[in-house]
C-alpha cells in the first residue's frame, strides 16, 4: 500500500506509450479481416431472472450460454461450469498464444522489466498480464471458474505498483489464485502466506526478529480470514508478527522465490489466539521445518476459525447474491464451510443454489464494477477484443484495472462505492458504439447497417434484448426515440452506435 | 456607446479566456460559507514525523534512526532538519513550502487529534471517520453528505460538491448525488459536437425518471454542460502559483479552476496515499519525504493561487490514525493511534500549534506504544462546519457526540 492509486497513473501513461511484443502478435491474429457475425436470435425461454443470474456468474453472458441456460436449465449449467476442466477452453487458448509470460518463472519475468543501464518498465510484463487476464474473462467458456478467480485475487489482492509485484503477482495469479480458485481454502490461504508477491506487498521480507514488521500478520487476520470484527487482539497480531519473522523472498540468485531464514527469526516462546506455541529446541536440521510450522499451524487454526468461516462466506454471497445478502444463505454457506473443512465448491454451491432459490422471489440488484461492465459489453455484442491498452485505460477511468487496486483490502463490492462516476461509462459506450476503441470492433451490432429502414424504436428494441436480457420498457423506448427524432439528419449506422451507446450507458445495464 | 465599450471591454479582461462564456446557471448561488477542500491522507500518516515533536526528549530514544533531527542539530545537513515552529514542534523539511501559510497566521496543525477507534485496522478506520460514525451502527452516510443535505442554501449546483479522482469518496455520500471529476480538460463524451449530443440526449431520455441513477445521471449531465463552458488548458494560476504534477497537484488545481469559475463549488474531496509505511519510510528524505513534498507544494500552490479568496477558504488535512512511536526494524512504523489535523485558510486561529499534547514518555504512551488521543477529530469538523460553512445544524453531522470547542478559527 505504499502507492497510492493516483501514483500508479504514472506507471499507467508508461504503459500506454509503449505496447509490448506480446501484446501485439495477438491482436494482428484476432482482428485481422472482415468479420461476419450474424447476431443470433435471442432464445425466448430464458427467464429474465435466469437472464440475471447469468449474468453474475459469467462475465456479461453471452448469447451462446443463455441459449445452453436456457436448454440445459440453470442448476445443470452450474454444475458444468463448477467442473472447468471437463469444459473445452481451445478458442481462449488460441488467443493466449504470444502471452508466453504467463508461464515465465520469477526471475525471467523479472528480466522482462530490465532496460538497459538499470533502467526498469514494469509495463513490459504488466499490460500483457492485465492484457491475458481480461482475455481469459472475455473468452473463456469457464466462465464461474474465472469470476472465482477474480473473487479470489480481489480477496487476496495484491497491487502490482508495489516494489517487485510488478512480476511476481504473475507468479502469484498462475501458482497460488488460479490452482485453488475452486479447492480448499486452507490450501490457498497456506499458499498466499508463501506467496513472494504477498510477502513483498505486506511487507513480510522485511519482518525481523530484532523488531517484528506487523502489516502482514495484520492483514492475515484482518483481511485475509477473522475479518475486522473476528476477534483478535492487537497482541495476537504482534505474536503472529513474531511467527512469521524470516518469511521472505529472495534477492539474488532465484530471485522472486519463497524462503525462510532461521537467522532472523525469533525463536522464542508464542501464543497467537489461544495457541501456544513452545519454544523451538528441535535439532538443527529439523529448524527450518519447525519455524514454519509455528506460522502453519496458525494458519490452519486462522482457516478454520468460524470466524473465517463466516467472513469468507458473506463476502462470497456479496458478489455473487446481494450487497446485503440475508442472514440465512450466510449461515448456512458458513456451516458449510466449516463442515468441509473449507472446501470452495461446496461453499459456492451453497452460496448458489440457496441464494439463487432466494433471487427467485425478490431479486436483489448489483452494480457492475467496472471490468464486469466493460466485459459484458463486449460479450453480450459478441465483439472482438485484443483487451489491450484502450480497455485497460477505460477501466482504470472507471476506477480500477486488473491489479491495480493498491490497498490489501481489494476492491469494493457494494453499489455505492461505484456510482459516482458514470460518466467514464459513458465514454466507453460511445467510443466502443463507434468503433473507436483501437483493438476492439463490435462486429454484432454493425450488422443492422443492412436494416436502414429500422425506425429509432425499432432499432432500440432489436438491440436492447441483447444487452439488457429484454426489451426497454415501452415508455423508455419512447423517450428514448423521441430524443433520437429530435436529432435531425441522423445516418442509419450513427443511429445504431446511439442506441448501442445509450443502451450501454442507461442505468438498466450498469446493473447484473 | 463609449461607456458600454468600455464596459466590454472591461469584462474580457475580467473574465481570462479559461472561462469564455462565464454563463452563471440560474441553479447556482454563490455559497455563503467557505470553499472546504477535505484532504485525505490515506495509509495512516506518520504523523510524528509530520509535526515532529523535537523538544520532546522520548521522540529521540524512540526513533533512533527514523526521528527528523532537530532544527539546530548540526550533525545533520541542514536540508534534513525539523523547520522549527514554537520551540518545541516543527515541520518536516519537506514542508518548507507551506513556511509562508503558517507565517501568515493561516495555518494551524492540531496535534494528538484522532478517533476513539483503536482498531488500527486502516479499512475500519477510514470508513469510521469518512461517515463520522463511531462503530457500524450508525448512519451509512458521510459527513460531508450529511452537512450538505443538512444546509440549505439553494445551491443546486451540479458541482457543488466534487470527489476527485475515480471514486467519490465515503465522506461524501448523502442523499444529494456526489460525481468523481478526475480533470476538467477530460469531462466531455468524446466523439463530435453532434454525436456527443445525441448521446446526451439518449442518456437524457433514460436517467431521467430512473429510481436509482436518475439523481447522479442528471447531475453528470448537468456536469458535461457547465465544464463545457470551462477551457481548462489555457487557465493560469494566480500569485505564481506552481502546481507539482502529481495527481495530488492536479486535483487541487482543478478546484482552483472551478473556484474561480464561480459554478457554485463548496466541497472537495481529494486524497493522497502511500503513506502505510511499514517498511523504509525514510527520515528527511525518501519515501515519505517525497510524499510530504508533493503535499506541502501541492498545497502551497493551492494557497497562493486562491490569493484572493483566503477569507473564504478552508482546507482540511487528515488521515485515519497515526503510527507507532517506536520505529521497527526495517525502517518504518507499524500501525499507531493519535494522529494530527491540519488547518490552512485565511481564517484559521494559525501561527500556533493547538491541541493537549500527551507526552511520549514511559506511561504516556497509549497501547502498545502509541501516541495518545486526546483530541476528538469530530470536534475539528464541527466546528468548522458550524463556524466557517455556516451550518446551524453542525451539531447534528455527528450523531452520538457532543463536541468540544478549541477556538481554531478567529
Amino acid at each position: 500500500m505504499s502507492l497510492s492509486r493516483r501514483e500508479f497513473l504514472h506507471l499507467a501513461s508508461l504503459m500506454a506509450a509503449g505496447t509490448s511484443l506480446a501484446a501485439c502478435t495477438p491482436i494482428n491474429r484476432t482482428i485481422g479481416g472482415p468479420v461476419d457475425v450474424v447476431l443470433p436470435a435471442v432464445p425466448e425461454r430464458l427467464s429474465m431472472t435466469d437472464f440475471k443470474i447469468l449474468s453474475r456468474l459469467t462475465f456479461g453472458p453471452r448469447m451462446v450460454e443463455r441459449q445452453q441456460t436456457a436448454s440445459i436449465g440453470l442448476y445443470a449449467w452450474i454444475e458444468e461450469q463448477l467442473a472447468p476442466h471437463s469444459i473445452d477452453d481451445t478458442p481462449l487458448e488460441w488467443r493466449l498464444h504470444g502471452f508466453d509470460l504467463l508461464d515465465f518463472d520469477a526471475a525471467t519475468l523479472a528480466s522482462m522489466g530490465d532496460l538497459l543501464f538499470d533502467d526498469l518498465d514494469p509495463a513490459r510484463v504488466v499490460l500483457p498480464f492485465q492484457q491475458a487476464t481480461l482475455l481469459r474473462q472475455v473468452y473463456s467458456r469457464r466462465q464461474l471458474y474465472e469470476s472465482m478467480v477474480a473473487f479470489w485475487s480481489d480477496h487476496f489482492n495484491i497491487s502490482v505498483s508495489k516494489g517487485d509485484c510488478w512480476f511476481l503477482k504473475v507468479v502469484d495469479d498462475r501458482e497460488v489464485i488460479r490452482p485453488n480458485a475452486l479447492g480448499n481454502f486452507r490450501e490457498l490461504l497456506r499458499a498466499s502466506a508463501k506467496s513472494p508477491a504477498m510477502l513483498v506487498y505486506l511487507d513480510n521480507q522485511a519482518n525481523l526478529a530484532s523488531a517484528p514488521n506487523e502489516n502482514y500478520a495484520r492483514e492475515v487476520m484482518e483481511l485475509h480470514t477473522l475479518g475486522v470484527s473476528g476477534g483478535y487482539t492487537q497482541t495476537d497480531v504482534m505474536e503472529l508478527a513474531r511467527c512469521l519473522t524470516g518469511w521472505s523472498v529472495k534477492d539474488h540468485f532465484w530471485r522472486g522465490e519463497f524462503t525462510f531464514n532461521p537467522d532472523v527469526h525469533d525463536w522464542g516462546e508464542k501464543r497467537v489466539l489461544g495457541l501456544s506455541l513452545p519454544k523451538a529446541d528441535r535439532p538443527f536440521n529439523d529448524r527450518i521445518q519447525a519455524g514454519l510450522a509455528e506460522t502453519e499451524d496458525t494458519l490452519d487454526l486462522l482457516a478454520r476459525h468460524p470466524a473465517t468461516a463466516r467472513r469468507v462466506a458473506e463476502k462470497l454471497a456479496r458478489r455473487f447474491i446481494a450487497d446485503e445478502p440475508s442472514e440465512q444463505v450466510v449461515a448456512r454457506a458458513a456451516q458449510v464451510f466449516l463442515e468441509s473443512d473449507g472446501d470452495i465448491k461446496s461453499v459456492l454451491r451453497s452460496v448458489l443454489f440457496d441464494g439463487l432459490i432466494e433471487m427467485r422471489t425478490a431479486l436483489p440488484k448489483k452494480y457492475k464494477p467496472p471490468i464486469t461492465f466493460i466485459t459484458s459489453a463486449l460479450r453480450m455484442l459478441d465483439a472482438e477484443t485484443n483487451a489491450g491498452p484502450s480497455v485497460i485505460e477505460a477501466a482504470r477511468r472507471m476506477g480500477l484495472a486488473p491489479f491495480e487496486w493498491p490497498t490489501p483490502d481489494g476492491p469494493p463490492d457494494r453499489a455505492a462505492d461505484w456510482q459516482g462516476n458514470l460518466l467514464p461509462r459513458w465514454q466507453f459506450a460511445l467510443a466502443y458504439a463507434r468503433d473507436e476503441l483501437e483493438g476492439t470492433r463490435l462486429n454484432g451490432a454493425t450488422r443492422l447497417e443492412g436494416y436502414p429502414d429500422l425506425s429509432p424504436e425499432a432499432t432500440i428494441d432489436r438491440i436492447s434484448p441483447l444487452l439488457l436480457g429484454q426489451t426497454l420498457p415501452k415508455r423508455l423506448t419512447d423517450e428514448f426515440g423521441a430524443a433520437l427524432r429530435r436529432t435531425s439528419g441522423i445516418e442509419p449506422a450513427e443511429l445504431t452506435a446511439v442506441v448501442v451507446a445509450g443502451l450501454i450507458g442507461s442505468p438498466a445495464f450498469q446493473w447484473s | 456607446m463609449i461607456p458600454s465599450k468600455f464596459q466590454i471591454s472591461n469584462l474580457v479582461e475580467q473574465f481570462p479566456d479559461w472561462m469564455p462564456r462565464l454563463a452563471f446557471s440560474p441553479k447556482t448561488v454563490s455559497p455563503a460559507g467557505d470553499l472546504l477542500v477535505v484532504v485525505f491522507l490515506r495509509g495512516a500518516a506518520d504523523v510524528l514525523n509530520i509535526l515532529v515533536p523535537h523538544g520532546e526528549e522520548a521522540y529521540y530514544r524512540l526513533r533512533p534512526t527514523l526521528g527528523i533531527p532537530r532544527p539546530d542539530d548540526i550533525r545533520a545537513s541542514p536540508a534534513e532538519r525539523t523547520i522549527d515552529l514554537d520551540g518545541f514542534f516543527g515541520l518536516h523539511p519537506a514542508l518548507g513550502d507551506l513556511l509562508p501559510a503558517w507565517q501568515a497566521g493561516h495555518l494551524a496543525p492540531i496535534h494528538a487529534v484522532g478517533s476513539p477507534d483503536e482498531s488500527r485496522s486502516h479499512f475500519r478506520a477510514m470508513e469510521l471517520m469518512e461517515r463520522g460514525a463511531k462503530d457500524e451502527r450508525g448512519p451509512a452516510t458521510g459527513w460531508i453528505g450529511r452537512h450538505l443535505a443538512s444546509l440549505d442554501n439553494g445551491n443546486r449546483s451540479p458541482l457543488r460538491a466534487i470527489g476527485l479522482g475515480e471514486q467519490t469518496q465515503l465522506s461524501l455520500r448523502g442523499p444529494l448525488p456526489v460525481s468523481a471529476l478526475r480533470s476538467i480538460a477530460d469531462f466531455h463524451l468524446g466523439g463530435d459536437l453532434e454525436m456527443a449530443s445525441r448521446m446526451a440526449a439518449a442518456l437524457q431520455a433514460v436517467y431521467q425518471n430512473d429510481p436509482e441513477l436518475g439523481a447522479i445521471g442528471q447531475d453528470t449531465l448537468e456536469m458535461l454542460d457547465t465544464l463545457s463552458r470551462l477551457n481548462p488548458l489555457s487557465y493560469q494560476a494566480g500569485g505564481n502559483a506552481f502546481y507539482p504534477e502529481s495527481e495530488f497537484g492536479l486535483g487541487l488545481k482543478q478546484v482552483a479552476m472551478l473556484s474561480k469559475a464561480e459554478v457554485g463549488l463548496e466541497v472537495a474531496a481529494i486524497d493522497l496515499g502511500g503513506w502505510d509505511t511499514h517498511f523504509a519510510q525514510g527520515g528527511g528524505q525518501g519515501q515519505m519525504a517525497r510524499l510530504l513534498t508533493d503535499l506541502g507544494a501541492g498545497l502551497a500552490a493551492f494557497y497562493n493561487d486562491l490569493q484572493d479568496q483566503h477569507d473564504n477558504l478552508s482546507v482540511v488535512v487528515m488521515s485515519e490514525f497515526g503510527r507507532r512511536a517506536y520505529e521497527n526494524a526495517s525502517l518504518g512504523t507499524d500501525h499507531g493511534h493519535g494522529s494530527a489535523m491540519f488547518l490552512l485558510g485565511g481564517a484559521v486561529r494559525g501561527g500556533v500549534v493547538h491541541g493537549d499534547w500527551p507526552g511520549l514518555a514511559d506511561g504516556q504512551l497509549f497501547g502498545p506504544g502509541d501516541l495518545a488521543v486526546t483530541i476528538d477529530y469530530r470536534d475539528i469538523l464541527t466546528e468548522l462546519l458550524q463556524k466557517r460553512m455556516q451550518n446551524p445544524d453542525a451539531a447534528n453531522v455527528f450523531p452520538d457526540y457532543v463536541s468540544h470547542q478549541h477556538e481554531l478559527f478567529r
